[in-house]
């Protein structure tokens, strides 16, 4: 098998008394795209926020490029941070600045990168998500689809070894969400390693590699679109892909 | 949950503050007996020797003793007493430096090294030479008076005649005591200015003034509303005498020297009052608003340098503060808490005069201007940290998320995506502070900084007038605080269409 990527052990996350991770072992492996479904409340988002340690585990280990993003100090962690692209579900543009200068922010300021060089990729970037006649624009005057395609040109800007999208199609009026999907499907297509959480079931059996099923603070079920999608294992897999699909 | 939180903000507030009293209570005493004595080794005739010049203080509303007047667009005092200053200084072989400020601020300002002596119309009276040494006496008073309007000139002529009525005198003078201790069925009435107090008396607020012979006639004569009548108080006017630190023995004999001198030769007679009386037609001729306009335009100056000055100290201290106060550690969370609670909860006057006496006694040589830009910025760093940090709280939690991701550190977070967004949040609150700001620099006219409020001040003694210059003031006041607005919105809009 290809090189592990991201090592998750014994993670925890909790909330005050609140248990909402309760002990997740699983890895993510280079190149691979996995999709996180499964019932509201059942810690998708927690556990993606916690790969890139926006949250802080309560317990357990993030394992990124050999080091423990748990155990480490800011800088390195801001250093890491610039491999783990993220997209997030209401697209949390910066709205003092327009389109390109959102995309150029991170590599001038973190990476130092030259004011040229950086408007260069990033209009190569806009491009790619079909959005480079609007780089002059500032965020409030564009639709969903179009904020959430710059955010993830924006986030594909510092070049990352990985991408964790976080419900990005769930703040979408409907006809916006197939844009978002096709820019995501392309991305996955050119070999990037994607984490997707969503409830966009269709997209998630034809885009993944592996889907994982969560449900009440565990991982419950690993397998390809077809383990899951046509021969669900546990109770609770099969009683909410009932509902969904 | 929330009792415990306050009892543990009280702990902290009280662990704060007691240390910082803690050194007031002693260290400030002890640095006071310690800067007494080290001026007591003769430093103060040195230091005038080594600078070149002789700082003298002095309460310059107080003709024909020492008031202000014009000349060529600058202000100059003039006075008996200003007269005496130079020839003490012309003896030392030193230049005269005057500073003017309120009579009730001029000893603090001795005992602080602000000054190094102060000849304003002082008797030497047992409580004051407590604090300070005296020199002669280089003028005696012939007697105090009634300063009434016209109107009354027939009905307030003794101290009976004002029962139950309202005398004013300046604060902390020795008429302000006779007023206590002689006319009992009065009530006294004390402020520091003399032109104020003769505000208050033309607006009524009092029914007569108590004040020097010399003073008393200087006001008659120059203006046709009031009336200067020899009252029945007896006078307990030892005369007027230089007040210097402790311990300056030959600082005190180098003075004495030149009154004595002053005296042998009769200059006040011959020489000092005819000056003076001659300034004060000159005064009295010019006393339309309009020759002193450099009055006003020297204040404006000086409230738009402390108000440029102050904002940016403001701008600086409260980002500090604000970010400070959201900081992870308790530690900074705690001191900006403590100093923004602090700030807030006490007077900015107070503030000010601690600045320049409190704290400009540890930093010699610092200037009221510099006091007051000082005391002034602090007190608005504390107000801007609430506004800034109002405006951070205001952003979704989803953009430092973004940019964390993306790599940024907490602080380049900070610079380039929360800041310029919660400043245009709080533009308006912050535009808000400016303009208050502008009005509380008048709050530093108290330290003697020359800016609209304290000019306003001197035009009033120089003209005689109350009311007029007060209005002109409020007028200017009035047009750069709505300069100020218009400039801010004008920001605003533009800060819109940005997005």
């Amino acid at each position: 098998m290809a090189n592990k990527m991201i090592e998750v052990e014994h993670l925890k996350k909790n909330y005050g008394e609140k248990e909402i991770l309760k002990d997740i072992s699983e890895t993510v492996d280079k190149g691979q795209v996995i999709s996180i479904i499964g019932p509201s409340g059942a810690g998708k988002s927690t556990f993606l926020r916690c790969l890139n340690v926006l949250e802080t585990p309560t317990a357990g280990k993030v394992i990124f490029e050999g080091k423990d993003l748990t155990h480490i100090d800011e800088k390195e962690l801001d250093e890491l941070r610039e491999k783990m692209g993220m997209v997030f579900q209401n697209f949390n543009l910066f709205p003092n600045m327009n389109v390109i200068e959102n995309v150029k922010l991170a590599p001038m300021k973190v990476k130092g990168v030259s004011d040229a060089q950086a408007t260069k990729t990033a209009i190569h970037l806009l491009k790619k998500v079909g959005l480079e006649q609007i780089a002059n624009q500032y965020p409030t005057s564009l639709s969903g689809g179009q904020q959430q395609r710059v955010a993830i040109a924006r986030a594909l800007a510092m070049d990352p070894e990985v991408m964790l999208f976080d419900e990005p199609t769930s703040a979408l009026d409907p006809e916006m969400v197939g844009e978002v999907l096709k820019t995501m499907h392309d991305l996955a297509d050119s070999g990037m390693t994607m984490v997707i959480v969503t409830h966009e079931m269709g997209f998630a059996r034809e885009v993944s590699d592996q889907i994982w099923f969560m449900a009440d603070g565990y991982v419950k079920e690993v397998g390809t679109p077809e383990e899951i999608f046509d021969h669900p294992q546990t109770e609770r897999a099969k009683e909410f892909l009932s509902k969904v699909l | 949950m929330q009792k415990y939180k306050l009892t543990k903000f009280i702990l902290i507030l009280t662990l704060l503050v007691t240390p910082i009293l803690g050194i007031f209570n002693s260290k400030s005493v002890h640095a006071a007996d310690e800067k007494t004595k080290t001026v007591a080794t003769g430093s103060i005739m040195k230091k005038i020797k080594k600078s070149g010049q002789l700082v003298v203080g002095t309460s310059a509303d107080y003709p024909p003793l020492e008031f202000t007047k014009t000349r060529n667009g600058k202000t100059q005092y003039v006075g008996v007493d200003m007269e005496l200053a130079k020839d003490i200084a012309k003896d030392l072989h030193v230049k005269l430096v005057v500073k003017n400020m309120s009579f009730d601020s001029l000893l603090v300002a001795l005992e602080t090294g602000k000054v190094d002596m102060v000849i304003s119309a002082m008797s030497p009276t047992a409580e004051r030479k407590q604090s300070v040494a005296f020199s002669k006496i280089y003028y005696r008073a012939k007697g105090d008076y009634f300063l009434v309007n016209k109107k009354d000139a027939k009905k307030y002529t003794t101290i009976a005649s004002l029962k139950g009525k309202n005398v004013g005198a300046q604060t902390g003078s020795i008429q302000y005591n006779e007023i206590k201790k002689q006319m009992p069925d009065s009530t006294v009435k004390g402020l520091g200015k003399v032109n104020n107090l003769v505000l208050a008396l033309q607006s009524g607020k009092d029914s007569a003034l108590v004040l020097e012979e010399l003073t008393a006639k200087a006001y008659q004569n120059n203006n046709k509303n009031l009336v200067a009548i020899k009252s029945n108080l007896k006078t307990s006017q030892t005369g007027n005498a230089i007040a210097m630190a402790k311990g300056q023995p030959d600082l005190v004999k180098a003075v004495n020297k030149t009154i004595d001198r002053v005296q042998k030769e009769d200059l006040i007679n011959k020489k000092y009052l005819p000056a003076a009386a001659k300034e004060m037609q000159t005064a009295n001729k010019q006393s339309t608003m309009l020759a002193y306009w450099n009055y006003f335009l020297k204040g404006v100056w000086y409230t738009i340098v402390i108000t440029i000055f102050s904002v940016l100290i403001g701008i600086i201290l409260g980002t500090l503060l604000a970010l400070m106060r959201l900081s992870k550690n308790p530690i900074l969370h705690w001191i900006a808490v403590c100093y923004i609670e602090f700030i807030r909860g006490t007077p900015q006057m107070v503030q000010i005069l601690f600045v320049y006496f409190g704290i400009g006694y540890l930093i010699s040589n610092m200037s009221a201007l510099l006091a007051g830009i000082i005391a002034i910025g602090l007190n608005s760093g504390a107000y801007v940290a609430e506004d800034i940090r109002s405006g951070i709280n205001s952003l979704p939690k989803g953009q430092s998320e973004a940019a964390r991701s993306l790599g940024l550190s907490r602080s380049k977070t900070y610079r380039y995506v929360i800041i310029p967004q919660a400043i245009k949040n709080i533009w308006p609150a912050l535009g808000n502070e400016f303009i208050t700001l502008v009005k509380d620099s008048s709050l530093v006219s108290v330290i003697g900084v020359g800016e609209l409020m304290y000019e306003t001040q001197l035009v009033q003694t120089s003209t005689y007038k109350g009311v007029l210059p007060l209005f002109i003031a409020m007028i200017i006041y009035f047009i750069l605080t709505f300069s100020l607005t218009r400039l801010l919105n004008h920001f605003e809009k533009r800060m819109k269409t940005n997005g």
